[in-house]
């Protein structure tokens, strides 16, 4: 393939096989007196037919690059330097009424899904239609057949029928598709695809990803993928931009970026990632400090604050783009060779202790009214949690994993005593507290603490960060004011954060930052047990691994018996030792971590297991036979039987007539399914 | 939705009849006996206890409120004691030329306050933002009577344009019929609602730009007229129809100050003298209509919201 470039005003049609250069994009928004520069000197190139991932953590320019094509860039913002080129046209200057032109119809953009990318008070039909009525000028009959044809080339099932339904209607999935089908009806010859599936279920995102890969060959397009997910990327992208603090640290073909990442953030930032096959011992590597300040200008390499091989020369001259093979550019002055060599810290897992467990769950339930009651009363209930039992013993780590409405949440703030069960007890210690009385709950509820997905929104954001961390003993009548702070201290330098943070409000801190708080504050009490539900999922990955550590570490030294809740498989693996895997509000399987990754017996976990895509493009694609199909059915009316039955390949007659119980496969290992996969079929 | 609507009604019927009851009371206990009222200061003890006997005014207060609302079930709303008059044929007269003060009033806030608050959003912290807000705090602090005084002052004395006067003519339709002697009456209501409504559709059209459907729509190379109008509008109309259902019986309230002082024979001018005569039933029909339009009201914008917004589901 040619290299060919056209020059900067555009006047040089790019040969046949590029669609999109990038080249020394720079990008600025100005906000009052502040001016954060999102994308300095960015050059990336696109060829017809090819997906580019862009792939990089929050603030890293990898969605302001997209939203530069698109010439959509936030209020303030504008480019700076560098030329957009598509197909020979120049983009960075274009007139508006131009640029509205091509959008849309030349260019389309995907976004993440959301309940508002829809609007929701117009039909799905008439937002799929719109761009067609736009840019070509069709008839509203014209129109609204070809956004049929669209919404069952996308896959929205019997479409005719759905044209006049609105968002709400649809699950997110399917939003999603409709939001594919928005994009790309006027058929565009390049499609940006902003985390198109962040907010959806891992089962679900495989789908989409598919699909958009299958469009994009059938429709002859091109496409940028923006992720933080180096798992996506490796899957479906064909070359890749890793971006950091603005600038393209590297980029080339995907196999060769993952087999000789030249990089230092691209090594450290693939090291960070906890996978489904590494060696829970050890420890997870994890990149020190915090992206930088982009308000800021960057002398040096942008990343040789937080960079084990940086020197003096890194700091201060900015690394020129070498260039290797295969269009593999990189930009480090102290290049690695290949992804980093695994010598890690490992834990000292102590030997378990058989105790009698801390915490028993008996059958477990809970139900609540759903939406409105029938014309004759009767109303109808969400099942959340339909009988769930489980023990967790003293300084063990139980994960719940499952996707999102399969009933952790609900079962997690049980175990706090945060919600009351429907039927069924939480033994703590021997005690129920299910059944306790307000009264002599209270002082037990200092043994049973929770942390938050979002500390965004669980720090109370009028009060300080001492303040918060001293309001638990001062409402337990815990030592004196002064002890209460020396305690405050204790506790961030406990989780890593300096006595400082003490008089600080939470908007000052990093989301990582505050999630530390969060831990710090479910630790103030001196707990028993501890209940993370989703503790990382709102941080990138570089900050997600310490604070991963960082509750490994904490797990190990307090002894602290824990149920870690999380939709991400991987996070599970690395904090738990035994799993449970939910679906519909039940237990589909439970066991060790190693039993339940490594020979999982239920064709959910399998196919679970199957749809994660993993940072490595050798990797094996799953066989199609484990992919879990179609959506998660509704919890008012969950399936007879097997909850599972309508969305697995395996499934009989005798699964919509009995409910399987939960069966030994091993002496720890459980499993409820009427056709256990046996060891060799769970993971190819 | 008709089981809805239904229940909605059964609810409305109750908070009404409470409504009712307390009124009844109340003004029972404020007022002298009706016979004084009817008969004058002078008229002897006598007379007046004779007077009150003749129409049943000495029963218990449960017994008069009991027949009260029969005479309601019937359609019948009392009597004036002054005017000598069916208070119903009295109301009737006056509710059209109030309604339709209100409505013309209404539709002018809404046509001005619609535009200046999307404007406003779009165009947020800008000059035009920054005077339009400034302008609604204060107008919105002006009580009306001022505000008529002033425009008075300035449109009808100092550049005599308007008479100070409203149409005097006894049919609803001087809005259209005598636009000219209307002006100011309808400028006054009008105003008043513009600075609460604009500041109100600027704050819900700001919530609306920042959703992720106007980028989507943006991104299919939309003309930002067309994102406004086709997509953001209606989305960010939803909380100002809830504001104006729950507004009606306020509007009305607003009526009774601008109909005073432009002296526009309505509902409002009709109260206004009822209470100088103390006219009780007059009074009692008038708060009870006032009950009917706030229930109604609210019913109305529920059933407009949930109509425009097809995620609201509506149960009782």
């Amino acid at each position: 393939m040619s290299t060919a470039l056209s020059t900067a005003d555009g006047s040089t049609k790019a040969d046949g096989g590029r669609v999109l250069t990038i080249r020394d994009l720079s990008v600025e928004i100005r906000r009052g007196d502040r001016v954060v520069r999102p994308v300095s000197g960015v050059s990336l190139t696109l060829d017809r037919g090819e997906t580019l991932g862009i792939v990089g953590e929050t603030g890293s320019g990898k969605s302001m690059t997209g939203l530069a094509i698109m010439g959509m860039l936030p209020a303030g913002g504008r480019v700076t330097a560098g030329s957009i080129d598509l197909d020979g046209r120049e983009l960075v200057g274009l007139p508006a009424a131009q640029y509205r032109a091509i959008r849309g119809n030349d260019v389309a953009m995907v976004f993440q899904d959301s309940m508002t990318a829809l609007n929701p008070t117009k039909r799905i039909g008439e937002q799929v239609a719109e761009p067609v009525r736009l840019h070509r000028g069709a008839s509203k009959r014209e129109a609204r057949a070809r956004a049929e044809e669209m919404l069952a080339l996308v896959g929205l099932p019997r479409p005719a029928e759905r044209l006049d339904d609105f968002p709400h209607q649809l699950s997110g999935g399917m939003r999603q598709r409709v939001m594919i089908a928005m994009a790309l009806v006027c058929e565009p010859r390049l499609v940006i695809a902003d985390e198109p599936t962040t907010a959806l279920d891992v089962t679900i995102q495989a789908e989409i990803l598919d699909l958009l890969d299958d469009l994009r060959s059938r429709l002859g397009m091109s496409m940028i993928l923006v992720t933080h997910d180096m798992g996506v990327i490796a899957r479906h992208a064909d070359r890749v931009g890793v971006m950091y603090a603005g600038r393209v640290a590297e980029t080339g073909p995907t196999p060769v970026l993952f087999a000789r990442t030249r990089h230092r953030y691209t090594q450290a930032l693939l090291s960070s990632i906890p996978s489904l096959t590494q060696d829970r011992h050890e420890e997870l590597f994890s990149i020190p400090g915090a992206p930088p300040d982009l308000t800021v200008t960057q002398a040096g390499c942008p990343f040789a604050p937080r960079c084990a091989a940086a020197t003096d020369r890194c700091r201060q001259e900015p690394p020129p783009p070498a260039t290797e093979a295969g269009g593999h550019v990189y930009a480090c002055w102290h290049p690695a060779d290949g992804p980093a060599a695994r010598a890690r810290a490992r834990l000292v897992v102590p030997a378990p202790v058989v105790t009698e467990p801390r915490l028993r769950v008996v059958d477990l339930r809970r139900e609540h009214p759903a939406g409105r009651a029938g014309l004759f009363g009767g109303r109808r209930t969400v099942k959340a949690v339909s009988g769930v039992s489980f023990e967790v013993a003293a300084g063990e780590t139980f994960g719940l994993v499952g996707e999102s409405g399969c009933g952790k949440s609900s079962l997690g703030r049980m175990l706090v005593a945060l919600d009351r069960p429907t039927s069924g007890e939480v033994i703590f210690d021997g005690e129920p507290v299910t059944r306790m009385s307000a009264r002599t709950l209270g002082p037990r509820r200092t043994q049973l603490q929770m942390m938050f997905q979002d500390s965004n929104a669980s720090l109370d954001p009028r009060m300080r960060i001492g303040t918060i961390l001293r309001e638990p003993l001062a409402i337990q009548g815990i030592g004196t004011r002064a002890q209460r702070t020396a305690r405050a201290r204790e506790l961030l330098r406990d989780v890593g954060l300096p006595a400082s943070m003490l008089e600080r409000y939470p908007y000052e801190l990093s989301g990582g930052q505050r999630q530390r708080v969060g831990l710090a504050r479910a630790l103030a009490l001196d707990p028993k047990v501890l209940v993370a539900d989703e503790p990382v999922s709102a941080l990138d990955v570089s900050i997600r691994s310490q604070v991963l550590n960082l509750m490994r570490r904490i797990q190990l030294e307090r002894g602290l018996s824990s149920v870690v809740i999380s939709h991400d498989l991987a996070v599970v693996r690395y904090l738990a030792d035994r799993v449970g895997v939910m679906y519909l509000g039940k237990l589909v399987e439970t066991g060790t971590t190693e039993e339940v990754y490594g020979s999982a017996a239920h064709p959910y976990t399998a196919g679970l297991l199957a749809a994660i895509p993993e940072a490595d493009p050798d990797a094996p694609r799953p066989p199609a036979a484990t992919r879990v199909r179609g959506e998660l059915p509704s919890p008012i009316d969950p399936p007879s039987g097997c909850r599972f039955r309508t969305r697995c390949a395996l499934a009989t007659e005798l699964c919509a007539q009995k409910e399987p119980p939960l069966t030994p496969v091993t002496g720890t290992h459980h499993v409820a399914c009427h056709h256990p996969l046996r060891r060799a079929e769970s993971r190819s | 939705m008709t089981w809805y609507v239904l229940r909605r009604l059964a609810v409305s019927l109750l908070v009404l009849l409470g409504i009712s009851a307390v009124v009844f009371l109340m003004l029972h206990l404020v007022s002298d006996s009706p016979g004084r009222v009817v008969l004058g200061q002078r008229a002897s003890p006598e007379a007046v206890a004779d007077f009150n006997r003749e129409h049943g005014f000495d029963r218990p207060v449960v017994v008069q409120y009991i027949s009260y609302l029969g005479q309601l079930l019937q359609g019948d709303l009392g009597r004036s004691y002054k005017l000598n008059e069916n208070v119903g044929a009295l109301l009737a007269r006056n509710a059209g030329r109030s309604a339709m003060l209100s409505l013309a009033g209404l539709v002018l806030a809404l046509l001005v306050a619609v535009p200046l608050g999307i404007l406003q959003a779009v165009r947020r912290n800008s000059l035009v933002d920054r005077v339009a807000t400034a302008a609604s705090y204060v107008l919105y602090a002006t009580p009306s009577f001022l505000l008529g005084l002033l425009l008075i002052a300035v449109f009808s004395q100092t550049i005599p344009i308007f008479p100070a006067e409203a149409s005097q003519s006894h049919s609803p339709w001087v809005v259209f019929t005598d636009p000219r002697a209307m002006a100011l009456p309808v400028i006054t209501l009008a105003v008043t609602s513009v600075a609460i409504f604009a500041q109100y559709q600027r704050s819900a059209a700001l919530d609306q730009l920042g959703q992720d459907y106007v980028r989507v729509a943006r991104a299919k190379g939309l003309p930002e007229r067309l994102i406004l109008t086709r997509h953001l509008l209606r989305n960010a109309c939803l909380p100002l129809v809830m504001l104006v259902g729950t507004l009606v019986p306020t509007l009305l309230a607003g009526n009774l100050i601008v109909e005073s002082l432009f002296n526009y024979p309505g509902l409002g001018l009709l109260f206004l003298n009822s209470l100088q005569r103390e006219d009780y039933p007059v009074l009692l029909a008038y708060t009870l209509i006032g009950g009917v339009l706030t229930v109604a009201g609210n019913f109305i914008a529920d059933v407009a919201v949930a109509a425009a917004d097809r995620r609201i589901e509506l149960s009782a």
